[in-house]
């Protein structure tokens, strides 16, 4: 026997499909300290099986819809190599009003072939709002951002939870992750050019309790910061959460003890002065790029369509036919050949 | 009585009536059923048809009742029943119920698994009057056209997946010494094989459809297609399963009743996959809601 039909064997299939379902056990069970490689090494030997078997199998070259399905598996294997090697995962926090740009993801993740046109991704963050049912049980997120209408001028979506903002190929995806963050202006003294920045503070509500982060200026002392924050929050009712109702007094420790805040109020620090311009908000995005998605879908549908043909071509109008043997004599074999052929070469 | 009154007081809402009745007439479709199985081993068959289209009755009637049962708790609580353990277990019945009545009426080869296949359904039924019909917050990543393919894919693979180990079970029943002169005047093992198999592998199809549905809606939903959480890897696990009893079907000469076996084994999977998977996970994939 040639060595690719050995490894065409349908034993072979069996082992191979056994070696994965105790892979993926394993790797279930404990993803940290089991390498990807016990993932890899069956699902490689599957791969090579199955080509093997589409390529010297003659009872899949006979039937075009079981070749379809057959060689439809070992595209979406490639089509998923592929798609690791290129795939691009980040996040973003976008303040309201701030436009996309490269240098404020983090978290990346990204394919030694990626290609790396997230640069050319334009939009501006706007205003956002999620909604909440009794029990603070986060309801649909209702992002608005504008894009580039390619005639100079600017359009507006909404994007949220199952409707990503897509751009360039790169899938932005709201996230549970979004907030507050107050506008400060840094004035040092002596007459230094004035700072201005944001301070996205933790996820709100998941940290209502806790609106606290530190702010170093250039120049100027690290600064602690709280955020009092009125968004109307009410547990036990339905609420929508929406920057442009909330109001926030900021606290921010001096040495002579904690000062507080209002919208456009200064304090003299060591340094230079603080001021309070206004409460903005930030959302966090997920980023996603997979040049194979579209194809991965194609392919998987097509395969299963040819199994659908298959089956329909093999076992279709035939065995409703059949009848019940108590009933109706041998009529029940009409439509179940091989069966029926059992039986008889038993009896 | 205080006892029943607390039970009662939690459950008497809309659709509960409408579910109860529908709990009512499967099991009348089980208990006529069984006559039908003891009036063919005595071999009256015009008394078997009489009680097969009874069976077909009361199974009818329990799926339009669980149909007035979903709808009304749709209505209640303005949501369809794809949240909690509740609602998945009340819509399998009926849309199991309904895949196994239009088989049951299409092929008549397969009407004896009514033996087997009700009393599957009825482990659902007693687990629903244990649980609490509350409602839950609907998850917005739910308001997504895909997740009616991937439930609907879903449903398919699940009650042809059903069929198929029904006609396992009779063989597996019929090795039993005590239960082998009941089921005697069934078809051969090679044809309930061959038919179970041909269930199995239309099971299989859909089973490829749900999957193929639930990794676009997971794109949509979370950014991802495919994240490996306790239901994706079940339900793989359940995928593969299937392909390789049908592989093993092919590579071996797998005996009658092992290959019965693996049906069963594979439909164990893939109830494990749906009723299991919200024992540590109340709404399917809540990990990443």
């Amino acid at each position: 026997m040639s060595l690719g039909r050995r490894l065409a064997s349908l034993k072979l299939t069996v082992v191979g499909m056994l070696l994965l379902a105790v892979a993926v056990g394993l790797r279930y069970g404990d993803p940290d300290r089991v390498s990807v490689w016990v993932l890899v090494i069956p699902m490689a030997l599957l791969a090579l099986n199955l080509l093997a078997a589409i390529a010297t199998n003659p009872r899949i070259h006979r039937r075009g819809g079981l070749l379809a399905f057959h060689v439809s598996l070992l595209v979406l294997v490639i089509l998923a190599a592929i798609g690791r090697l290129t795939l691009y995962e980040a996040h973003v926090e976008l303040l309201e009003g701030q436009a996309f740009s490269v240098s404020q993801v983090f978290d990346v993740r990204a394919g030694p072939l990626h290609s790396g046109e997230l640069h050319r991704v334009r939009f501006v963050q706007g205003p956002w709002t999620v909604s909440y049912s009794p029990g603070l049980v986060r309801g649909p997120t209702r992002s608005t951002v504008h894009v580039p209408d390619g005639r100079g001028g600017w359009e507006s979506r909404v994007v949220g939870d199952d409707t990503p903002l897509v751009l360039e190929g790169y899938r932005f995806y709201t996230t549970f992750n979004k907030g507050f963050a107050p506008i400060l202006t840094w004035i040092p003294d002596g007459g230094g050019p004035a700072y201005t920045g944001a301070v996205h503070m933790p996820s709100y509500p998941l940290f209502d309790f806790r609106q606290v982060n530190t702010w170093t200026p250039p120049g100027g002392p690290e600064l602690r910061l709280w955020l009092h924050v009125d968004a109307g929050l009410k547990g036990d009712e339905a609420w929508v959460l929406d920057g442009r109702r909330a109001t926030a007094r900021l606290a921010v420790r001096t040495p002579e003890g904690r000062v507080e805040l209002e919208p456009g109020e200064s304090v003299r620090l060591p340094g230079g002065v603080l001021r309070y311009e206004r409460l903005s908000t930030w959302m966090g995005y997920k980023i996603f790029y997979d040049p194979t998605l579209r194809w991965l879908f194609v392919t998987s549908v097509l395969g299963v369509l040819g199994l659908a043909a298959h089956y329909w071509r093999r076992f279709g109008a035939g065995w409703m036919a059949a009848r019940d043997p108590a009933r109706s004599g041998r009529d029940w074999e009409a439509g179940l050949g091989e069966a029926a052929a059992a039986v008889r070469r038993r009896s | 009585m205080e006892a029943v009154k607390d039970w009662l007081s939690v459950r008497m809402v809309a659709e509960m009536p409408w579910l109860w009745a529908g709990l009512a007439a499967y099991a009348m479709a089980t208990w006529t059923a069984l006559e039908g199985i003891r009036l063919r081993a005595a071999g009256a068959m015009p008394a078997v048809t009489v009680r097969e289209g009874r069976v077909l009755f009361w199974l009818m009637l329990g799926v339009g009742l669980l149909t007035v049962s979903l709808a009304q708790r749709w209505v209640r609580i303005g949501h369809g029943p794809f949240v909690n353990l509740f609602e998945l277990l009340v819509s399998q019945l009926f849309s199991l119920g309904l895949v196994y009545a239009v088989v049951y009426w299409r092929f008549p080869q397969v009407r004896p698994t009514a033996v087997v296949v009700l009393p599957i359904l009825w482990i659902l039924g007693l687990w629903v009057l244990m649980l609490e019909p509350e409602a839950v917050p609907y998850p917005p990543t739910y308001y997504n056209d895909w997740l009616w393919a991937h439930v609907g894919f879903g449903k398919l693979f699940l009650g042809f997946a059903l069929v198929g180990t029904g006609l396992a079970g009779l063989i597996l029943a019929r090795a039993h010494p005590r239960l082998e002169p009941w089921l005697r005047r069934l078809p051969p093992d090679e044809v309930l094989d061959n038919l179970a198999w041909r269930f199995m592998l239309l099971a299989f199809v859909f089973d490829s459809l749900m999957l193929i549905a639930g990794a676009v809606w997971a794109q949509d939903a979370w950014g991802r297609y495919w994240s490996w959480d306790a239901l994706e890897t079940s339900s793989f696990l359940t995928w593969l399963a299937l392909g390789g009893a049908l592989h093993a079907r092919l590579a071996y000469r797998v005996p009658l009743r092992l290959g019965a076996a693996f049906i069963v084994t594979v439909f164990v999977l893939a109830f494990l996959t749906y009723f299991g998977t919200p024992f540590y996970s109340e709404a399917a994939h809540k990990g990443i809601i």
